[in-house]
C-alpha cells in the first residue's frame, strides 16, 4: 500500500501538471469550493465541460444545467451566448425557445443559434465561436455521437478555449463515455422539483442531480442537489449519503475508461 | 412556322428572317431547320451581356422588343478608358467578331437611336449634334414598333422617321397609340430613358487584370486580398464604409461568376472582407469551377454609407458587439445565411408564434414591451408530437402519459392554462361571393350595387383552443402538453407534447 506520503507528492504532482496546462480556472473553482464547503462553485472563464445526461428527454434539464452556468459568465465584456445544434436534431431535442428563456432569466437577445449541416460544420463553428472575444459561452447540443468528436476535437476546443477565455458546454446524451479533453464531465439528471408554495400538487422550480465524474473539485463530493432560482444556484443537502459506489471519483460503473481518459488529458 | 435567324449560307440563297418556314423549303429544299431554343439562348446571352461589365459597370439586356440580342452599355464616364469613344467601339466590336459573332453597335446620346443606328445604319458614333439628321433619314421600324404600327404607318406613306416627325402629334396618337409617341421620344431624347442593370451598381471597385489566367482559389483569395487593400484605402479616404461586397470572376470562355458577402455593420476592413469571401469559398466547394481560367477579378462594395473614422487601440470602445457581428458574419458567410439565427419575439399569445428565428445579420432589435410573462419550456419541440393521455376524470389532470413508446406516470400537474385561436387567423383565403339575400329591386328604388360578402366556414373556437398543462413525472422530467380543443363527450382528446422544461 502506499504510504500517504507518497500520495502526497503525487497529488502535488498533478496539481504541477494542471498549472502548466493552464487550468487557472478549475485551480480557482477548487479553492472556493474548499472555503464554501457544500455550495455550488461559480467556474471561471474558459473550461470545456462536458455534461452528459442519460437520455435524449433529458434536454431540458442539461440545457438548463448549461445555461445556469453560463449566465453567471455574462458580463459587459463578454455579453454573448452561442447555441449550436445539428439542423436535422431540432425535433428530436427540441430549440431553445425565446419566451422559455426570458422564464429562466436570460435575455433571448443575448443568444446566437446557429444550426449547422454536420459535424464538422459545428466543431468549426465552435471554434471560431470561443476565438471571439464577445462571446461568454458556447453551448452545443451533440443528439448522437460523431467519429469526428474524438481526443484530438475536444483537445483542439479546450486548449482554445483556454487560451482565449471562453467557456463551452458539450451537451451529450447516453450512456457511452469517449476519452475527451473535457476539464469537468458532469452526469446530470433531474430529480422531482421544489414544491411550490401554493399548490403543493404542482411542478415547482427545477431540480437537478449533478454528479461529477471527471475532474475533482473537492474531496469526497462528487454530487450536488441543485435547484435553480432567480438568484443563482440553490444547493440542498442531498436526501442520503450515496451508497452505490458513486461517491468520489467516477460515478459510474464504467470506471475505467473515465480514468484513463484523466491521465491522457493530463500527460498528452 | 417562320425563321427566326439564318446563316451566311442561307442568306446568300435567298431566304430572309420572317419567311415562313414552307416558302423556304421551297426555294432551298436541302435546308436544315432547328426550333429556337429561347431559354437557351436568353441565359446564354445574359452571360454574355454580364462578361460585358470588365467594359462598363453599368450593363442591361433590352428585353422590350427581344428577349436576347441587344445589349445596353452605359459608357458614361468609361470611355476614356479605352481611349476615346472610337477605339472603345472598335474594340468592343472586334472582339465579338473574332468569337465568330456577327455584330453591330453604335454609340449615341440616346438608348433608342443607339438601338435605331445599329440596327439600321452602319456601326458609328452619333454626336448629339448629329442625332436628329440622322434618325430623321432612318425608316420608322427603327423606333423599335411592333408590325402592326409599321404596316399601319406605311399604309399612310410615312417610311422615314422625319416625315413621321413633322406630322401632328394627336392624330397620331389616336390613330397609333401612345407607345409610338414615347418610342419617338425617346429616339431624341425628349424623354429620358432607364435601362435596368443586370448586376448590382458598385459605387466603388478595384479590379485586376492577369496577363496569364489564374485558376486555384488560393490564387483568387489572395488577388481578392489584395483588392480588398485597395479598396478599403478608397473607401477611407471618402470617410466610407459597404455592407455588401461583391467578387466577380471574369473567365476566360465569357462567364461571369459572382460571390456576395454581406457584413451586419459597416465595415472597410480588408481582414474582415477577406476572411468573408474565404469562408464563402469554403461553401462553394464543388461549384467553383475556373473553366480555362480566369483573366480578370473585381471587388465591389454596395450598400455604401458614410463611416466615421475610428482611433483604433487603447481608447476603442464597443469592441464587444462589434466582434460578435463579426463573428456573425463570418458564420453566417461560411454556414448560409439561414443557418445563424437570432430569436425575435412576437406580440402573440400562440407558443410557437410567439418567437420567431430571423437570420441573425436581419434581426432588428425593438424595445421590447413589458406583457405578462407567464411560464414557458426552455426547450419547444418545432413541431408538436402526438402523445397518449390518460386523466382520472374527463376534464382532470393527466394521470400517465405514453410518448415516443415509453409511459411515463404523471405525479404533478399545473393547469390548464387555455389560449385561444388566433380567429383573425383562420388560415383560409378570403373569397367573396354575392349574397342572395336582397331580391329585385322595387320599381322607383335606387339601384344598390350587390353585396358581397365573405364565404367562410364559421369559426369553431371550441375545437382551435388548446389547454396546456405543465406535467412532471415521478423520476422529475418536466413536460409541456397540451389538449386540442374542448372536451367533447364520446370523442378521443386530442394530446399533444409541445416543450420541455429545465
Amino acid at each position: 500500500m502506499p504510504s500517504s506520503d507518497r500520495q502526497q507528492r503525487l497529488a502535488a504532482l498533478r496539481d504541477c501538471i494542471a498549472d502548466i496546462e493552464r487550468k487557472p480556472a478549475l485551480a480557482q473553482a477548487r479553492v472556493e469550493v474548499e472555503s464554501r464547503t457544500g455550495a455550488f462553485p461559480q467556474f471561471g472563464n474558459g473550461l470545456l465541460q462536458e455534461m452528459f445526461t442519460d437520455e435524449p428527454r433529458n434536454s431540458g434539464a442539461v440545457l438548463g444545467f448549461a445555461l445556469a452556468q453560463a449566465k453567471g459568465l455574462i458580463s459587459t465584456q463578454r455579453p454573448a451566448l452561442i447555441y449550436l445544434q445539428l439542423a436535422d436534431e431540432g425535433q428530436k431535442l427540441g430549440l431553445p425557445y425565446g419566451p422559455g428563456l426570458l422564464s429562466f432569466g436570460l435575455d433571448p437577445d443575448r443568444m446566437v443559434l446557429v444550426r449547422v449541416a454536420n459535424m464538422a460544420e459545428m466543431l468549426w463553428a465552435a471554434e471560431e465561436a470561443l476565438a471571439c472575444r464577445a462571446v461568454a459561452a458556447v453551448v452545443a447540443d451533440i443528439g448522437s455521437h460523431s467519429k469526428l468528436l474524438d481526443f484530438t476535437a475536444s483537445r483542439r476546443l479546450s486548449m482554445r478555449s483556454a487560451a482565449t477565455g471562453g467557456s463551452i458546454f458539450l451537451l451529450r446524451y447516453g450512456l457511452g463515455r469517449q476519452t475527451s479533453a473535457a476539464h469537468l464531465r458532469w452526469r446530470l439528471s433531474p430529480v422531482p422539483s421544489a414544491p411550490p408554495p401554493y399548490d403543493s400538487k404542482a411542478p415547482g422550480p427545477p431540480r437537478w442531480r449533478a454528479e461529477l465524474e471527471r475532474g475533482t473539485l473537492i474531496k469526497h463530493q462528487a454530487s450536488w442537489l441543485l435547484g435553480w432560482t432567480d438568484d443563482g444556484f440553490a444547493t440542498f443537502e442531498l436526501e442520503r449519503p450515496i451508497d452505490d459506489g458513486l461517491g468520489g471519483g467516477a460515478a459510474l460503473p464504467r470506471a475505467v475508461p473515465a480514468q484513463l481518459a484523466d491521465r491522457l488529458s493530463q500527460t498528452a | 412556322m417562320r425563321l427566326v435567324a439564318v446563316d451566311p449560307e442561307a442568306s446568300r440563297a435567298g431566304l430572309r428572317i420572317g419567311q415562313t418556314l414552307a416558302v423556304a423549303r421551297a426555294m432551298l429544299p436541302e435546308l436544315t431547320a432547328r426550333e429556337i431554343d429561347r431559354p437557351l439562348l436568353e441565359a446564354g446571352f445574359a452571360d454574355l451581356a454580364d462578361w460585358h461589365s470588365n467594359a462598363s459597370p453599368l450593363v442591361a439586356v433590352m428585353t422590350d422588343w427581344q428577349a436576347f440580342g441587344d445589349l445596353v452599355l452605359d459608357i458614361t464616364g468609361v470611355a476614356h478608358l479605352f481611349g476615346g469613344e472610337g477605339p472603345m467601339l472598335r474594340t468592343l466590336l472586334t472582339r465579338l467578331r473574332e468569337l465568330g459573332y456577327s455584330v453591330a453597335g453604335a454609340i449615341a446620346p440616346t438608348i433608342g437611336a443607339a438601338w435605331a443606328v445599329s440596327h439600321f445604319a452602319r456601326s458609328q458614333i452619333v454626336q448629339n449634334r448629329d442625332l436628329a439628321p440622322i434618325l430623321d433619314s432612318l425608316p420608322v421600324a427603327a423606333l423599335r414598333l411592333d408590325e402592326k404600327q409599321i404596316a399601319g404607318l406605311s399604309q399612310m406613306g410615312l417610311t422615314s422617321i422625319g416625315q413621321l416627325r413633322e406630322r401632328p402629334r394627336k392624330p397620331l396618337q389616336a390613330r397609333f397609340g401612345l407607345s409610338l409617341l414615347l418610342r419617338l421620344d425617346q429616339a431624341y431624347g425628349i424623354i429620358q430613358e432607364r435601362m435596368s442593370p443586370r448586376l448590382p451598381p458598385a459605387e466603388h471597385y478595384a479590379e485586376r487584370r492577369f496577363a496569364d489566367p489564374i485558376g486555384l482559389m488560393d490564387d483568387v483569395l489572395m488577388a481578392c486580398q489584395d483588392l480588398a487593400v485597395r479598396l478599403a484605402g478608397m473607401l477611407e479616404a471618402e470617410g466610407q464604409g459597404g455592407q455588401a461586397f461583391h467578387l466577380f470572376l471574369y473567365r476566360v470562355d465569357h462567364k461571369v461568376m459572382s460571390l456576395s458577402v454581406n457584413s451586419a455593420r459597416l465595415t472597410r476592413d480588408p481582414h474582415h472582407i477577406t476572411a468573408l469571401f474565404s469562408h464563402r469559398a469554403e461553401r462553394l466547394a464543388g461549384e467553383y469551377d475556373a473553366g480555362f481560367g480566369i483573366d480578370m477579378i473585381r471587388l465591389a462594395v454596395s450598400s455604401v454609407a458614410p463611416l466615421d473614422p475610428v482611433q483604433l487601440g487603447t481608447f476603442s470602445h464597443g469592441e464587444a458587439a462589434e466582434d460578435l457581428d463579426q463573428l456573425n458574419d463570418r458564420m453566417t458567410s461560411r454556414l448560409g445565411t439561414m443557418a445563424v439565427l437570432k430569436t425575435e419575439l412576437i406580440a402573440s399569445h400562440i407558443p410557437e408564434r410567439a418567437a420567431r428565428l430571423a437570420p441573425a445579420l436581419a434581426a432588428h432589435h425593438e424595445p421590447r414591451q413589458d406583457w405578462p410573462r407567464p411560464l414557458r419550456p426552455l426547450r419547444l419541440l418545432p413541431v408538436p408530437e402526438i402523445v397518449t393521455i390518460n386523466a382520472e376524470v374527463p376534464d382532470g389532470l393527466p394521470a400517465s402519459m405514453i410518448w415516443r413508446r415509453e409511459s411515463y406516470r404523471i405525479v404533478k400537474a399545473a393547469g390548464p392554462e387555455r389560449l385561444g385561436a388566433e380567429w383573425w387567423r383562420s388560415g383560409q383565403r378570403l373569397q367573396l361571393v354575392e349574397s342572395d339575400e336582397d331580391g329585385e329591386p322595387a320599381s322607383g328604388e335606387p339601384l344598390v350595387p350587390r353585396v358581397h360578402v365573405p364565404d367562410l366556414a364559421p369559426f369553431e373556437a371550441d375545437r382551435a383552443l388548446r389547454d396546456y398543462y405543465i406535467v412532471e413525472d415521478a423520476h422529475g422530467h418536466r413536460f409541456w402538453v397540451y389538449r386540442q380543443g374542448m372536451h367533447r363527450p364520446g370523442e378521443p382528446a386530442r394530446w399533444y407534447l409541445h416543450g420541455f422544461f429545465s
